[in-house]
This record gives C-alpha cells, sequence and structure tokens, in this order.
C-alpha cells in the first residue's frame, strides 16, 4: 500500500485520540464537542430546525459517536475523521426525524428521502434492541441513586482513576472506598434487575 | 430468584480487572478458559458491562449540559474582537462569493436545463457505515472515512487498489462511481457504475441506475439519461424524466 507511511504517521495520533476519548479525557471531549457543534446547528437550523432541536439532536449524535468508540465500533483516523463522523451521524438523525410520523412534510424533503430509504440506518441500530433498553435502564437508575454514590462510580468507572486516588480524593480508606464501590455497584444492579 | 447481592465482592473485583484489561496474562488466561465453559459467569460479565458503559454514559450525559454552556459563552460565532480580521476577511470572500454566485447564475439560466437538472438532483451517496472492527475491511473503510469527507481524490486513489484485487466487487465499483461522480468525472463514473449494474442481484443496482442517470444528465446526454432513470423507476427518477420532457 502506498499509503502505508501516513498510516504509520497517523497511528499515534489516532490511537492517542482513541485512548483519550476512551478515557474520558474531559479536555478532549469538550473540544471535540465544542467543534462540531456549530456546524451542526447550521444545518438542522436551515433544515426547518430550531436550536433547542439542533441541540438534543446534537447531543444525541455526540454520545452515540462517544459510544461507538469506546466499544470500538467506530476506529477514527485522526480528529477530522471524527468530525465528519458527529456531523454526518447528527445529520442522518435529523434526516431520520424530518423522515419519521412525527414530521411529515413532503416537497422539500423528497432529495434527502430517495437517499436514506436505501441506506443502511445508522451506526447506533446496529446494537440490538434488547441491549439498548437495557443501557438506557441503567442510565436512568443511575439517576436515582444517591449522590456520593453516583461521585464514587463516577471517578471510578467514568475517570477510572485509582482506588488510591479516589480515597484521597474523598477522604476515606482505600479499603472503605473499595467496599463503598462495590455497595453502591450491586445497588444500582439491583435497581435495574428490578425494574426491568 | 436473583439475591440482593447476586455477586460477590471478589466476583466483581475480577471482572473488574477483566473489563479493565488489568489481568495478569496468567489470571486472565485462566480467566477466559472459565468464561468459555461458564455460561452464568459469562452472563454476570455481559452483565456487569452492561452497567459500566450504563455509568459512563449516564456522566457523559449529565456533563453534556456543561459542555453546551461553556460553549455558549465562549465560542459563539461571530462573536469577540479577536474575530475583526477574520470577520473582514470573511466579508470580503462573502462578497466575492455572492459575485461568483450572482455570475454563475446569470451563466447557468443560460445553460441547457440538464445541467441545472443535475445541480438540483446530485448529491453524493452517503456512503457505508465504518466500523473499522474487520481487518479485511480495514482499507475499504479508510478510504470510506476520506470519502465521507469529501477527499474524493483520495478514497479513488484507495479503493483503486482494493479493485485490482476484487475487479468485480459491486461495493467497490458502486462507491468509485460515485466519488468520481462527486468530482465531476461523470464518463469515469459511468464505467465504474455500469461495472454494478451487470450484477442485477447486487443492492446496489438500483441506485447505481439512478446515478447513472444523473451521471448522463451531467454528460448532456440526455436520451440514455432518461433510460437509465426508467430503469430505476423511482419517484425521484420519474420525477425528473417528467421535468426532463417538459
Amino acid at each position: 500500500m502506498p499509503e502505508k507511511d501516513t498510516l504509520t504517521k497517523n497511528f499515534l495520533e489516532q490511537e492517542e485520540l482513541i485512548k483519550a476519548i476512551q478515557a474520558n479525557d474531559e479536555i478532549v471531549l469538550k473540544n471535540l464537542y465544542q467543534e462540531n457543534y456549530y456546524k451542526t446547528e447550521k444545518y438542522i437550523v436551515d433544515n426547518n430546525g430550531d436550536i433547542a432541536q439542533a441541540k438534543d439532536t446534537y447531543q444525541e449524535a455526540f454520545i452515540a459517536v462517544w459510544e461507538n468508540v469506546q466499544n470500538n465500533k467506530f476506529t477514527p483516523m485522526n480528529q477530522t475523521a471524527l468530525n465528519g463522523y458527529i456531523y454526518s451521524v447528527a445529520k442522518n438523525k435529523w434526516l431520520n426525524y424530518l423522515k419519521s410520523s412525527a414530521y411529515k412534510k413532503t416537497k422539500k424533503l423528497d432529495a434527502h428521502e430517495y437517499k436514506i430509504q436505501n441506506k443502511p440506518e445508522e451506526i447506533s441500530a446496529e446494537f440490538d434492541e434488547e441491549n439498548a433498553s437495557k443501557l438506557e435502564l441503567v442510565v436512568t437508575n443511575f439517576n436515582t441513586i444517591d449522590e456520593a454514590c453516583k461521585k464514587l462510580l463516577e471517578v471510578f468507572y467514568y475517570e477510572n482513576k485509582s482506588l488510591r486516588e479516589i480515597a484521597a480524593e474523598l477522604k476515606i480508606t482505600e479499603a472503605s472506598a473499595r467496599n463503598k464501590k462495590y455497595r453502591c455497584l450491586e445497588k444500582l444492579r439491583t435497581l435495574v434487575q428490578t425494574s426491568n | 430468584m436473583e439475591t440482593e447481592h447476586n455477586i460477590s465482592q471478589e466476583l466483581l473485583e475480577t471482572i473488574e480487572r477483566y473489563l479493565k484489561h488489568t489481568m495478569e496474562p496468567d489470571e486472565l488466561a485462566t480467566f477466559k478458559t472459565k468464561l468459555e465453559k461458564d455460561p452464568v459467569l459469562k452472563n454476570q460479565v455481559d452483565d456487569t458491562a452492561m452497567i459500566f458503559s450504563g455509568i459512563k454514559k449516564a456522566v457523559l450525559k449529565n456533563k453534556l449540559d456543561v459542555l453546551h454552556s461553556d460553549l455558549t459563552e465562549n465560542k459563539a460565532p461571530n462573536k469577540g474582537k479577536t474575530k475583526v480580521f477574520k470577520l473582514n476577511f470573511k466579508s470580503l470572500s462573502i462578497a466575492a462569493s455572492i459575485l461568483i454566485l450572482f455570475g454563475s447564475f446569470w451563466v447557468f439560466n443560460q445553460q441547457p436545463s440538464n445541467e441545472k437538472l443535475f445541480e438540483h438532483y446530485f448529491e453524493p451517496d452517503r456512503g457505508l457505515e465504518t466500523t473499522m472492527s474487520q481487518t479485511d475491511n480495514y482499507q475499504f473503510n479508510d478510504a470510506m472515512v476520506d470519502y465521507k469527507n469529501l477527499k474524493y481524490d483520495l478514497a479513488i486513489e484507495k479503493w483503486e487498489i482494493l479493485l485490482k484485487n476484487k475487479p468485480e466487487n459491486d461495493t467497490l465499483n458502486y462507491f468509485l462511481g460515485s466519488a468520481y461522480l462527486a468530482n465531476n468525472k461523470d464518463i469515469k463514473a459511468i464505467d465504474y457504475f455500469k461495472k454494478v449494474v451487470v450484477n442485477q442481484q447486487s443492492s446496489f443496482t438500483q441506485d447505481a441506475y439512478y446515478y447513472l442517470g444523473l451521471a448522463y444528465l451531467q454528460g448532456n446526454n440526455t436520451e440514455a439519461a432518461i433510460e437509465y432513470f426508467k430503469k430505476n423507476n423511482s419517484p425521484k427518477s420519474n420525477e425528473i424524466i417528467s421535468e426532463l420532457s417538459d
């Protein structure tokens, strides 16, 4: 492959980017979020949407992309590829919305409609429905547990901090952080199971 | 039935090490063997993985509005003093593009309607989802990313290499056609789309007919364009046919 050199060159950049996203690096995520927002907003506002809808659609897309990177379902070559991906996922989500029964307007959208019908659904459809709804259950139940548990689970699972760091941050012993984390996680698991 | 704590602390921590990829090679090997034989354990791992994902997703969701409010303060477009120069440059270029737009509008108005119809209807195929999970698809998907980022030349270069090994591949031919057409190379595009429609079973055949119609429209060959739009026979195609016969 003549591209091999470019691929090798991009490899480090790419690997760092994926690592940063998987580690939920706040600066990288923020940058990614802000980089693509206005472009998407403009697209949606130009296509019969308002700013609130633009924000919702964009956030859905942002989460979907983040999820795919987390699960290694999308491996961006570099930030430009990722930017393009976020924008196109948001665009597809918006077009699907316009196409949906919630929004019916024929004439202007014909050109898009032809496209959508013939194309595979967007990425997240791949995630099978049962899993998706179970995941949503975890998300909703997470927001109902107490703040202390939320914080603990957040630093441990989202920020991926070590027990030592967490203990220092929360001013508790490591053993206590470890036990609390276990109890909080099982509390959440039980909530999810009972709401199933 | 499920007890309240259906996973012991020790088991949770083991699963955690597995999911966070922090197991030592020995432990990992033993755990994997166990996992293959023990469906209950497999279930517990999947369940726990789902909870981890859910926690992360919930946290991110809760953070989104912070990211957003920050954005409105700091990155609102066309605000801030630092942008004065850029703005001047921008308005210059806007003025220039308006001039060009009007100019070309005038020119287009004088051109045969085929060109206008093409401009009106043509939109490159959106491309395929790129998962990049399988190594054999890596090169294809890599080019697909370029394609989606409108870097058609780069995508064409990469796909043509792949096509050498699979000259009959409908997906490759279809997207090469699509990339060439997006680059205004209608004659090249027609070659590739025709290779797609050779295979009537391909899921790209119908779309290829439509784009063949558009490519011929671009090449100002109305007769051939109509022929392919007829084969496609979609509402869109019929709409173009009726505009062509007006």
